[in-house]
Order: structure tokens, then C-alpha cells, then sequence
């Protein structure tokens, strides 16, 4: 057998050890991210559960420098970072934040606004697996309708904030969602965040199978579940332009990402039968809301 | 006061199991209780700790554990770890959950009991496979080892645990009746007083550090580990001549025509022939028809069997002394001596017809099968140092004196009769097609003759296909219906194409002179009963449904057998390898291959080939041979994660049937481009087989795959965690879960 | 000579003007500023607070013209300031801010983790209370920092507030803390007064460039800084902030005589006025307080003045010694500009655990809070009180 091109990582670039739960989607973010950025990357990482799978003293998961920072300031003390990196000249050392929802949509929205208005020469990726998973699994505003968490024991209510809409009203020059389970797409995102200048923001679904409840080994096929109910589209936007980058060939009902997850088990038995379709809708409006923003974006 | 310290993995429900423990103790038994985790950050299948004191008298100490009265441990995969144990008292007890017993835990602790609490609760589907919730098992256990009674710890247990209560109270109740338990009473532990971790001290004020994570093996926390395993695709399990099809597709696929010919060639050295003739069971088996149609398998083989045309074989030197005969010059015959010829033997063929190749020459029309092809395919054989004597009709009675092996492999010639009677003004359809192909006679037709063949199976397609270009007007009875046809399905959606038609549930009873010289055959409806002993439905008469059609002709191809004559007409019972005669009794071994042993296929004949000749082989060498028999699982399409292929329909095999067929006996088929085939191998499915496709690697999520120094890629079990994304993700099913107990 | 019985010599009209300076008239958060330009400060982030608000329009209009070089960068919050902060100096530049009130109180996370990070940032806070609303000049809010690992210094004139920032530098990258500098609203961050500016040459020679050396962000040495540390490393760490913090106390008086060398002006962690063996009553006071305070003792030559320049960690031993000519049966009055909440002010609490065991009696005021004037007929009625009366409280709230 040959070493194949389909191999994408051919030297890795973190050490293995991580401490993250089986099937996690951090560590796999991480090993693409660290593939992309390369050695020469300082990672800011708020409170998160990054911030353990990291690595606690006396180890490092990260083949890179990692700056742990307070919840609510990743892309302040990345602006820091960066701006002391600019003094010293070094303008080819990366700052990439790497956050989880809880740090992104909620109590980190100030600093990331701040920094993301600014301009700041940082790369801003956001592991969304919509909750606060390192205290166990309390919903954040990131935590889709019907989920259910430690704080929402019936499910929420309320459909996950439109961070990308937030992201938007800043007038990034690059700004892109992706999945753990579209690796080329993934990493064709990364590359572009990397040889963009400003601030750049990626949220990347994150599987989590004590958080959403499955079994490990569907981590890889719920994220792409969710890319193919249309669930967790997959988009771009260079320089104000819209892109959707991977229109699923034939579009499958929600309920094919919901069911496998214990989270959303109680929108199954009965109780809940509207839950499915308002999620559906929710689901078809915004994909609507995407294509419109599309077109419309694409004669600008 | 007991003081208890528990090991465990996260998300085993320890923490719970301990909480659990304490109310039973304290609602039950009036005991102060204090349960409490080591309060880590904690992951699921990582290691932790929780501790548990019980006590009759006011507690009055908060510290963790460390001489421990009880170690408490969830996981056996733990015990690894020796600091499981510090500190435990020199009487103190060690319950594991495990399936050996305790004995074998000898020199661990004074007193050990073992629990199948992972057992107990995978049989009550608590937690996944990946990880079992043991908790209420390991609570009925603890119970058991503290004297408390399991059915007054129910109604606790039930409202502790977050589901399925009544199975969680049965874990406990399980566990709590079968303990095991080995008191070793000259024990004494060598452990030192106190186990404090020793502080380690910061090489800064400033705290930052390097070490690389990778010192933490996470490899102990997996439950399940995956594994490369190579299973059985249906193609190649299918294939009756044994061919690797998986790997000569994928050598295809890889445009390496010259390598899969030579893989086909170690199994069938008839691939052009098969390309074109074979039902091709590999095709019909695969997978991908569930997907977007299977692979046109038959097509590659064409291809590379055409590849080859034309390319001179040479001969391997002689190399052994005895000499073996084979008679007959079939696909059995000339596969078994063309190995016996590679492995030294000098080889003569008998072949009664004027050319060889047996039924291939004899039955098969030439629109389906080139003489060309034919010849090429024989002719490197015969380059291969094989001597076929043709036009020789030879008994064993003959040959037993000049050779030290005599293998059989005459065929089946012989068309079996209808049942009717009289068979006046029906002939055979087997002997019709080999005067064709043989004699080159039209088999008394005429133009415009209305003909009727009887039969479903391939002889009949044939007879009926070739009546056409003879400018007859055929029409095949059939007493089931064309899903049960025995004859390859797309050579009968040819014939139909060409202009053959079909009658289905309708069987002839009687064949009787009729006016102006036809014949009047009385057909009698069928339907279909109950399964007979091939599977298929039993075609029932359907009564008073006789019908009557005037024809010229009656073709019976209901079926062949063999002729005895070389056995100097003695009956003989033929069956695969060597044979037993009652009388008279040969001085040479005698072998028997091909349609007469089993089968009815060009393939058949090839695998029984192969066979014969490797008994043969062990035969003479004074050594017995037996057919090895694959016991890997065969790779089904549920299987397949059909993600990771995108849609892609097949190529068919391209078809020029002539506008007029009269007299033309060019081939119909035609040869995909070798872009074409290249194409159609990409889309295999590999059932069963790594293709270095790189999912597990490049989706591993704790980079625990390597390529190992054979290029292969494995699992790292120092830090697989079992989390079985790579089983899932592995688009061929390549990677299965080790046996979890 | 004992380095705590060194004085401040106060400059006055009289006095030559010093080497190398140049007299300026400036207000308080002005030498704030212009003292970071002179440490070569090279990153400055900042978020607007009255009254803090003028050091940084002139940090960045000094950079608008070309006169500093430095990048400034307009932050989002007090929290965002000190994260940003946090990784600007963990990278090893020379870092600066100023905040006040709400801004250090909203902030008050940070500063915790930059204390445990062993970052040397260097920031002023302009002292302001909480709620409600209220400007004026108070150190509740830096008070209520006292527990997050900072150094604190309180400084008296425009002045001391330069000098100080230069030092703190020093005292900072020598010791990896970081230092606050606090200055009182309005009575100092927005009084003009004579300052005498050093040239930069001098604040070169005393300050060399930055020099992180090992402990900061290097890409060609991955490492990861401050994750998640275990029980027992975590109660390393702290022992050895702990050593480290211990060392401030004398590294402050030796910073404050090598700082004369070059600039002519000392300094210590306390300053003792008129404390000889027949003083009686010795007034404990911080930041511009004490200006009065040494004006009313000239009329109280049995009242002595002990100025806490340095008040975290609290400097026991200076004080111990600054207060030996007075013998025993003094009595210490400690005016408190603050209030957490207690009976005693943050000053008198800090005051009895220095003196603890000794036979002296503390008597404590409340004073100043919010603002309210604090003028020389404050400090007399202060020293008149009669602490020996059992009609008088232990802590008295002066109005």
C-alpha cells in the first residue's frame, strides 16, 4: 500500500493524549487547525472545554504556543497578542482564538464585537456544540430549539442566536461556517481564513457525544447529517459576497440529524409532535433567508 | 467509620453509584454517610476517583481517601494502574468488576471479590457498548460485600438512576447474587504507610510548560478497541473459479491492466471468454446494486482479458515424471491441465471434437463468443507447454496403461428429452447449437419456420437467438415465469431486443403431427406454488387451461447430461476429484472435473478445474487435498457507509444488435473504453478491504492512526480512546469493533 | 543609616532645578502619561472613565504626533483592557493603562489572572468610588483590589505620580508583578502643578529596554501558558508568588534610592515627618491627604506623619521602623479614604496587623469618601480628637 494523497494530515501536528471525551469534535478541530495555521501560531483559548483538552500542567496538546485567557476575552487578549506580536515585527505569526459557543455568542460577544470591529488581524474559530459542555451541558444561546440541557430540562424553547447575522454586521473580510464532517471544505476554509487579512471568523459544528447524547462513533456522520438536512449549512462570505458552499444533492428531513441524539429523543414520543415541524421550519426559513442573502450579495 | 475509594472511568455513573450508597446507608441503616468525587476535569472514559465514608458515629474528617477500608474498582481495564490499590488497609477488600475470578487478582488485596457488572449490564442495554453504566450493578455488589440487604436499596437505587429504573434495580439485584469472592489469608500488603502524591514543583513562577500531552496515554480509557480486519466482499466469495475480483477491479480501476490480468490468470485463464460468457456472480452479488447499480464487473474482466490478446505465452520446463491425461477440452479440462503443465507435469488433452474448448466451442453462439476470442484464449494455453490431440474419442480403459493420472472432464453434451411420449418432431437444443457452431449448418430450418423452444435456461436463449438469424420465428415456453429463468438475465432482455419471444407459465404436454406439415403442440397453463427444493416456486397446472399452437419446429433445452463412453460405458456416478469405481477398477487414479462433476457455467468448470488439479497434485505427491472454505464474515451492503460514494451509475456494456440479423453471427456485445472501465472499477465499494482511502486517519479525532512501517494503516492503542468514529466512518467496512467481553 | 528613616526631600520654589529636567506645570493623569512615554511603554489599551480620561487622550495625542511610539488600541471594556493587556505582555512588551471606579471593579477578573500570569504591567487608576453615581475622589476602588495580587502604590503629587510609574517599571519586571499606581480624582488627576519632567535620557539610563526573557510568548518554543494546574501545583505557584511578593517591600526602597541616584528624589515604601522621641500621636494617611497632613503637624510638634506610599503588600518592616524614635504609649490616628464594609477602614486593618503586638494604641477615621473635602480643619480636628475619652469609638467618622 502507498502512502495516499487522501491522507491529508501526513505529519501531525498535535500530540495525541488529548483529554477530550470519545468522539469529540474539539481535538478534530484542533488537528485541522494546527495542520493549516502551522508551528508558527499563538492560540488564545478562553474557558472552554479546550481549555482542558489543551492540556493541564505539565502538557501541552498543541504543537504551537496556547494562551489560556479568561471566558469572556479571547479576542481581547488576542488583540493584545496580536498587536505586541506587530511590535516585535513578527506580522507572520498567527493569532487564531480558538472558542467555544459559550464564549462566542454569550459572554464573550462583547470582547469579540470589539475585536471583530476593529479589525483586528486575529482568526476567530468558534467550536459550536451548542451548549456550555465543560460545566455539563448547560444551554447557551447557541443551543438550538428543542434541546434539551441541565438548564432547559425540557427542551429549549427559543432557537439559537444568529451569531453569523452578528458576524455579518461587522463587514469581515472573511467569514465562513464548516464541519468536521466536509474535511476539504473544511480545510479549504481554514486556508482562506489564513491568507485573509483582518478579522476572520469560522464557526465549526462540534459533535459532542455526552453533550448530545449519542454514541460516539456518529459524531462524524450526525455533523454530516446536519450539513445535509440543511441544518447546519455550510457557507462563506468573502468580502461582503455570500457564498453556500455545499448544497446538499437531496435534501434530507431534520428529523434524520434530530433522531439519533438524545437531546432531541423527547421531540419523538409523541409530547412534542409540533417540535419537529417548527424545527423543520425554522430550519427552511433559514436556508431561505441563505439563498436570498446569496443572490442578493452576489450583485454587490 | 469504613472508608471506601472508588476507580472508575467517567460516564460510568460512579459518582452516582456513590451517592446512591450513601443514601442506602443513611435512610436505611441510620449511618452517618459522606460521598464526594475527586472533583476533576472530568471526561468520559477518563479515569476518576469518588470516595465514600460510612460510619456510626459522627464523621469528622473532609479530606480525600488514603487508607482506605474498601477499593472499589468499575473498570477492570484500571487495574493496570498499581496506585489503585495504595493505601488499602492489610484486611481490607478490593471488589472489581470483572468476568474472571478473583483468584486471579491474587496478591492484590486480602480479600477480592469480582462482579460481571459489565456483563449484568450490557444484557439490561444500560450505557452503550462503547461504555457500559455499571453503577447499579456496582451497587448491588457493594451491598452484597457490606451485609445490606439489595431489595431494601430499591427504591433508592430507582429514583438515583436518570432512566430505566426497573432494569437498574435488576442490575443490582444480579450483581448482589453473583459475587465471587477469595479471602487469601496469608495476604499481607507490602504498601508503605501514606500514598500523598508527591508535589511536584513549577520550573517557573510563571505558569507555563511543554511537555508534550502524548505522555498521557488515553489508550486506557477505551472499552472496545477497533481493528483493521479484511472481510470477504461477495464478489469475490462468489466467484466459483475463486478469482480475486475485489483486488483485479481495483488494479483496474488503477489502470493496471497487465497486473489484474495476471491475478485473474492465477484463478481463470479464460478471462476474455468469461468477460463475454459468464453469469458473472461477482456482479450479481455486489453491493453497489442496493446503491445505483452494481459494478459491471463483467465488462472490466472483457477488457483485461482483451488486453492480453494476442501475447505470447511460454512454456515452464518439465519437471515431473508422471504423465496425466485429461479428457475432454472444456473449460474443466484445460484449466486443471494447464496447472498441472505449470507445475511440471507433461499434459495431454483428449478432445473427441475436432477443435477444442468443449461446451465454449459447442454451445455458445458465436454473436456472444468470437471464435477469435476462443482460439487466443486456448491457443496460450497450448503455448503454455499443454498438448490438446483433437478429434480423438478415448475411453480410460485406453489411457490407464500411459498415465500415472487420468482426469475426466467430458462435459454435459447430451440433451435430456421432453417427457411427452412421442418425441417425434422435437429435437435437442444442444445438439442443434453444436451443429452450428460445429458443423456450421443451419439445424434444418428454414426461413419463416414458427419454432418452439422449451426451456428457460441459457441453451434455450441461445437455440432461440440463433433460430432468429437463421430468419425462424421463435418463441420460448417457459413453465415459471422470467424472474425464475435460469438463463442470464441480460442475454434474455437481448434476446427479447432481437425479436425472441417469451411464454412464460406455459408447458408443452403434447407434440402431435398437425396440418400442412406443422406440428400441433398443446401447451397447459401453469401458476406458481409452493418452493421446491431449488427455491424456486413449483409451477402448478393450472386445469382446463390446455391451449393449442401450430409450429414447425420444437426445440427441447430443458437440460443436459454427460456421456459415460469414456468410462467405456460403465455407469458411473461423477462427482468432483477422484473417483470410485465399483467395476472395472483402473490401475491409474481417475479424476473427474467439470459439468459432470457440478456447475453448468464456463466458471464452474474453471473453479472445478483448479480443484481437480491441485488434488491431483497432492494426489500424486501421496498427500490428500480438501477445498479450503473462507470463514470471514461476507461484507453485506448495511455495511457500507454509502456517504463516502457519490452517486455514479453504472457503464453498461454496449450493445449493436444488428438491424438485420439474418445470418449474422457477429458478437452483439461491444468493449467499454479503457477510460470507460477505469471509471466503472471506481466505482467497487471495496466491501470488506482497507483501499487507503484515509477516513480513519483523517478523522480519527485523537490522532491515533499511523501507517505502519508496511504502509498500512493501524490503530495506535496506546491512545485510541474506542470512540469507533473510524469503524463507522470506514467507507468499506474494513475496521471492526474487537469483541467487547 | 536605616533605608525606612529616609525622607522625601520635597522640592520647593527654592530649590535648583534638578539635571536634565525641565519644569513643566502639568496635572496629574498628565504626568501619567507623559511618565509611560518615558518608560517607552510600546502598548497602551484603554476604555474611557471619568476621571481617568484625560491620561489617555494624551497618550494617544502624543502618539498622533509622532512624540511617543506606541500603538494604542481603543478597547470595547475595562475587561477587555486588562485581557488585552494580559496578552500583549505575555508576548514581552512593555505595557500600559489607566481606568478608575466601575472600570478596575469590571476589570477585577483580570487582574487576578494577570497577577497569576506574573505579567509586569504597570497601570494607573485614578481613584473613584461605586454607587451611586459618584466621581470624586475615593480608593474603595483600589482598595477592594487588595486581593488580587497587585502591588499598590499611593501617590501624594503630580510628581510622585511620574516618578512613581518610572520605578514601578523597574519594580515590576524585576519581580514579575504587576504594579497599580493610584492617584486621587481631581485632587490630583486634574491639579496643575509644578512637575519637574526628567529628559528621556534619564529615564532611559534607569529603565532598560524590556527584557522577558524566558517567561513569555516565543513561537519557537511552543508552550502553553496558564491552563488548567492541579491542587498541588497550584499551591506551588502560590508559594512561590508568595517568596516573590515578600521581596516587594525592600526591593521598593532599594529601587527608590537607585532612583535618586539619577533623578535626585527618593523614595521609599513609607516617609516619616516628625516622628522623634517626644511624638505622641502619629497620623497614618495615604495619596493627597498627606500633603495637608504635613502642613497642620508644623503647628503639632507632638504629632508626627507616616505616609504609606506603598500599601500592597503592606510594608511591616518600614513602618516598624519609622516609628522606632517614638517610643512606646504614641498613638496612631489612620485616616481612611476608603470603605469595604468593616468597622475599621482598609488602612487601620493593615495598620493593626503591622503593629500587632506592640503596646501602642490605633485609633482609626473615616474621612474624605466620595470626595468630600478633606482640608487642614479636617486633619486638626483629627488630631484634637480625644482618643483616651470613653465617649470616643475606636473608629471615629469624621465629617
Amino acid at each position: 500500500m502507498e502512502p495516499a494523497k487522501e491522507f491529508i494530515i501526513q505529519k501531525e501536528s498535535i500530540y495525541s493524549g488529548a483529554l477530550s471525551c470519545r468522539g469529540c469534535g474539539w481535538t478534530l478541530l484542533a488537528r485541522y487547525v494546527s495542520h493549516v495555521m502551522g508551528p508558527n501560531t499563538v492560540y488564545v483559548v478562553p474557558a472552554c472545554c479546550f481549555s482542558i483538552i489543551a492540556g493541564p500542567s505539565p502538557m501541552n496538546l498543541m504543537k504551537g504556543t496556547v494562551v489560556h485567557t479568561l471566558f469572556a476575552a479571547a479576542a481581547a487578549t488576542a488583540t493584545g497578542v496580536r498587536h505586541a506580536l506587530d511590535r516585535q515585527g513578527k506580522k507572520d505569526t498567527w493569532v487564531v482564538v480558538l472558542a467555544g459557543d459559550g464564549g462566542t455568542f454569550d459572554i464573550g460577544l462583547q470582547a469579540l464585537s470589539g475585536a471583530a470591529a476593529r479589525q483586528e488581524n486575529i482568526i476567530y474559530i468558534c467550536n459550536n456544540n451548542a451548549a456550555y459542555m465543560n460545566t455539563g451541558v448547560q444551554s447557551s444561546t447557541g443551543t438550538p430549539a428543542g434541546a434539551k440541557t441541565a438548564t432547559d430540562p425540557s427542551g429549549k424553547k427559543l432557537p439559537a442566536k444568529n451569531l453569523m447575522g452578528i458576524i455579518e454586521a461587522h463587514h469581515l473580510p472573511y467569514y465562513a461556517t464548516a464541519s468536521p464532517a466536509f474535511l476539504d471544505d473544511l480545510i479549504l476554509k481554514l486556508e482562506k481564513a489564513k491568507n485573509s487579512e483582518g478579522f476572520r471568523f469560522l464557526m465549526i459544528d462540534g459533535p459532542c457525544p455526552p453533550g448530545h447524547k449519542h454514541d460516539p462513533e456518529l459524531s462524524i456522520e450526525l455533523a454530516r447529517l446536519a450539513v445535509e438536512c440543511n441544518y447546519f449549512p455550510l457557507f462563506e462570505s468573502e468580502n461582503g459576497k455570500l457564498k453556500i458552499t455545499c448544497l446538499p444533492p437531496k435534501k434530507k428531513p431534520v428529523s434524520d440529524y434530530l433522531k439519533p441524539q438524545g437531546r432531541f429523543i423527547h421531540l419523538f414520543n409523541g409530547t412534542y409532535a409540533n417540535g419537529i415541524e417548527e424545527i423543520q421550519k425554522q430550519v427552511d426559513d433559514n436556508w431561505q433567508r441563505l439563498l436570498k442573502m446569496e443572490e442578493i450579495t452576489s450583485s454587490l | 467509620m469504613i472508608e471506601i475509594r472508588g476507580h472508575a472511568r467517567g460516564g460510568q455513573g460512579m459518582v452516582t453509584a456513590f451517592e446512591m450508597l450513601a443514601k442506602i446507608f443513611s435512610y436505611r441503616y441510620n449511618f452517618e454517610v459522606q460521598a464526594f468525587p475527586f472533583f476533576g476535569v472530568e471526561r468520559t472514559g477518563a479515569p476518576i476517583q469518588a470516595y465514600l465514608r460510612i460510619s456510626s458515629a459522627p464523621i469528622q474528617v473532609r479530606s480525600y481517601i488514603y487508607q482506605p477500608n474498601m477499593v472499589i474498582v468499575f473498570d477492570e481495564g484500571l487495574m493496570e494502574n498499581s496506585a489503585l490499590i495504595d493505601g488499602l488497609t492489610t484486611d481490607g477488600t478490593l471488589i472489581i468488576n470483572s468476568d474472571k475470578s478473583p483468584q486471579s487478582f491474587k496478591g492484590k488485596a486480602s480479600r477480592i471479590v469480582t462482579v460481571p457488572a459489565t456483563r449484568i449490564s450490557v444484557e439490561r442495554k444500560l450505557g452503550s457498548i462503547s461504555l457500559p453504566i455499571v453503577n447499579a450493578a456496582m451497587v448491588g455488589a457493594v451491598l452484597r460485600v457490606l451485609d445490606a440487604d439489595v431489595h431494601e436499596a430499591a427504591e433508592i437505587i430507582k429514583l438515583e438512576v436518570p432512566i430505566k429504573p426497573e432494569a437498574n434495580v435488576e442490575a443490582a439485584i444480579t450483581a448482589f447474587n453473583n459475587i465471587n469472592e477469595f479471602v487469601d489469608t496469608l495476604f499481607r500488603l507490602q504498601q508503605s504507610n501514606g500514598s500523598a502524591a508527591k508535589a511536584s514543583k513549577p520550573d517557573s513562577p510563571v505558569p507555563f510548560w511543554d511537555k508534550p500531552m502524548s505522555v498521557n496515554k488515553t489508550g486506557s480509557w477505551r472499552v472496545v478497541a477497533p481493528k483493521y480486519e479484511t472481510r470477504e466482499a461477495p464478489c469475490t466469495y462468489n466467484c466459483p473459479a475463486g478469482t480475486d475480483v475485489r483486488r483485479f477491479v481495483d488494479l483496474a480501476a488503477k489502470g493496471k491492466f497487465e497486473e489484474a490480468h495476471e491475478l485473474i490468470y492465477e484463478h481463470n485463464p479464460f478471462p476474455a471468454i468469461c468477460g463475454r460468457v459468464c453469469p458473472h456472480f461477482c456482479q450479481q452479488s455486489c453491493n453497489r446494486i442496493y446503491l445505483d447499480g452494481n459494478v459491471n464487473i463483467g465488462a472490466i474482466e472483457r477488457f483485461i482479458g482483451d488486453f492480453k490478446k494476442g501475447r505470447k505465452k511460454s512454456p515452464v520446463p518439465i519437471s515431473k515424471n508422471e504423465k496425466i491425461a485429461v479428457v475432454g477440452s472444456g473449460p474443466a479440462g484445460l484449466t486443471a491441465a494447464l496447472r498441472l503443465r505449470n507445475l511440471g507435469y507433461p499434459v495431454t488433452v483428449y478432445e473427441a471434437m475436432p477443435k477444442a474448448g468443449g461446451m465454449m466451442r459447442s454451445g455458445i453462439p458465436r454473436f456472444r463468443l468470437p471464435e477469435d476470442v476462443l482460439d487466443d484464449e486456448i491457443k496460450q494455453i497450448e503455448e503454455q507447454g499443454v498438448t490438446i490431440i483433437t478429434g480423438k474419442k478415448v475411453t480410460v480403459a485406453e489411457l490407464e496403461d500411459h498415465y500415472s493420472a487420468i482426469i475426466t472432464a467430458v462435459g454435459s453434451h447430451i440433451g435430456m428429452g421432453l417427457n411427452l411420449g412421442s418425441q417425434s418432431g422435437i429435437s435437442d437444443g444442444i445438439e442443434f447449437l453444436r451443429d452450428v457452431n460445429i458443423n456450421k449448418k443451419t439445424g434444418q430450418l428454414n426461413r419463416g419456420d414458427i419454432l418452439a423452444v422449451i426451456g428457460g435456461g441459457n441453451t434455450a436463449v441461445d437455440v432461440a437467438r440463433t433460430a432468429l438469424r437463421f430468419g425462424a420465428v421463435p418463441t420460448i415456453y417457459y413453465r415459471r415465469t422470467k424472474q425464475e429463468m435460469p438463463a442470464i438475465a441480460h442475454e434474455v432482455e437481448e434476446a427479447i431486443k432481437e425479436g425472441v419471444k417469451l411464454e412464460f407459465l406455459s408447458a408443452p404436454v403434447a407434440v402431435e403431427p398437425g396440418n400442412h406439415g406443422m406440428l400441433k403442440m398443446i401447451i397447459q397453463k401453469m401458476e406458481l406454488g409452493e418452493p421446491d427444493e431449488s427455491g424456486r416456486r413449483r409451477p402448478v397446472p393450472v386445469p382446463g387451461s390446455e391451449e393449442f399452437i401450430s409450429v414447425h419446429k420444437v426445440i427441447a433445452a430443458i437440460g443436459q447430461s454427460s456421456d459415460h463412453s469414456v468410462f467405456s460405458g460403465s455407469p458411473v456416478k461423477a462427482r468432483q476429484g477422484l473417483m470410485e469405481f465399483d467395476e472395472p477398477v483402473y490401475k491409474t487414479p481417475v479424476f473427474c472435473a467439470g459439468d459432470m462433476a457440478w456447475g453448468g457455467t464456463v466458471v464452474e468448470a474453471i473453479g472445478s478445474g483448479n480443484d481437480v488439479a491441485k488434488e491431483t497434485h497432492a494426489f500424486l505427491n501421496g498427500k490428500t487435498w480438501e477445498k479450503e472454505e473462507s470463514t470471514l464474515p461476507i461484507t453485506s451492503y448495511d455495511e457500507i457507509n454509502t456517504a463516502w460514494f457519490m452517486p455514479a451509475p453504472s457503464h453498461a456494456t454496449p450493445m449493436k444488435i444488428p438491424a438485420n440479423l439474418l445470418d449474422n453471427f457477429d458478437e452483439v456485445a461491444g468493449n467499454l473504453s479503457r477510460d470507460t472501465v477505469m471509471e466503472e472499477a471506481k466505482r467497487c465499494l471495496h466491501c470488506g478491504e482497507c483501499f487507503n482511502c484515509g477516513n480513519c486517519l483523517n478523522f480519527c479525532p485523537d490522532a491515533a492512526i499511523y501507517i505502519d512501517e508496511e504502509n498500512r494503516l493501524r490503530v495506535n492503542y496506546d491512545y485510541c480512546k474506542g470512540c469507533g468514529v473510524c469503524v463507522r466512518e470506514c467507507p468499506s467496512s474494513a475496521i471492526h469493533y474487537s469483541d467487547l467481553i | 543609616m536605616p533605608e525606612s528613616s529616609t525622607t522625601e526631600q520635597s522640592l520647593t520654589e527654592d530649590q535648583v532645578l534638578p539635571n536634565n529636567h525641565t519644569k513643566k506645570v502639568m496635572k496629574g493623569n498628565i504626568a501619567a502619561a507623559v511618565a509611560a512615554k518615558l518608560c517607552r511603554v510600546s502598548l497602551v489599551t484603554a476604555y474611557p472613565i471619568t476621571p481617568q480620561t484625560s491620561i489617555i487622550e494624551e497618550i494617544t495625542s502624543m502618539i498622533d504626533r509622532g512624540e511617543f511610539d506606541a500603538t494604542s488600541v481603543n478597547m470595547e471594556s475595562e475587561h477587555s483592557v486588562f485581557a488585552a493587556l494580559k496578552g500583549a505582555s505575555l508576548v514581552g512588551e512593555r505595557v500600559f493603562t489607566a481606568t478608575s471606579g466601575q472600570g478596575l471593579l469590571y476589570a477585577h477578573e483580570v487582574l487576578h489572572a494577570i497577577a497569576h500570569m506574573r505579567l509586569p504591567i504597570v497601570a494607573c487608576n485614578v481613584g473613584r468610588p461605586s454607587f451611586p453615581w459618584n466621581i470624586w475622589a475615593d480608593q474603595t476602588d483600589s482598595i477592594s483590589q487588595r486581593d488580587t495580587g497587585w502591588i499598590q502604590f499611593y501617590c501624594e503629587s503630580s510628581q510622585e505620580v511620574l516618578d512613581t510609574i518610572i520605578q514601578s517599571y523597574k519594580l515590576a519586571e524585576k519581580l514579575q508583578l504587576p504594579v497599580m499606581v493610584v492617584l486621587d480624582a481631581f485632587y490630583l488627576s486634574h491639579t496643575s502643578e509644578n512637575v519637574y519632567l526628567p529628559d528621556q535620557s534619564l529615564a532611559d539610563t534607569f529603565l532598560p529596554p524590556a527584557v522577558r526573557e524566558n517567561n513569555r510568548v516565543d513561537t519557537e518554543q511552543p508552550r502553553s501558558f496558564g491552563g488548567l494546574v492541579g491542587p498541588n501545583m497550584y499551591d506551588e505557584y502560590n508559594r512561590l508568588y508568595w517568596e516573590d511578593i515578600n521581596k516587594v517591600e525592600k526591593a521598593t526602597n532599594t529601587i527608590g534610592r537607585e532612583f535618586s541616584e539619577i533623578f535626585g528624589r527618593t523614595y521609599g515604601a513609607v516617609e516619616a515627618v516628625n516622628i522623634h522621641n517626644n511624638t505622641k500621636k502619629i497620623l497614618v494617611t495615604m495619596a493627597t491627604i498627606t500633603t495637608t497632613a504635613r502642613q497642620v503637624i508644623d503647628d503639632y510638634p507632638d504629632t508626627g506623619l507616616l505616609k504609606i506610599r506603598l500599601f500592597k503588600p503592606f510594608p511591616k518592616k518600614s513602618i516598624l521602623e519609622a516609628m522606632k524614635p517614638a517610643g512606646d504609649g504614641c498613638t496612631i490616628i489612620t485616616i481612611d479614604r476608603n470603605f469595604t464594609g468593616d468597622t475599621e477602614g482598609a488602612l487601620m486593618q493593615e495598620m493593626k496587623r503591622a503593629l500587632f503586638g506592640k503596646s501602642v494604641k490605633i485609633s482609626g477615621v473615616y474621612a474624605g469618601l466620595g470626595g468630600r473635602d478633606v482640608s487642614a480643619g479636617t486633619i486638626e480636628k483629627i488630631i484634637n480628637l480625644d482618643v483616651n475619652s470613653p465617649l470616643t469609638d475606636e473608629v471615629t467618622w469624621i465629617k
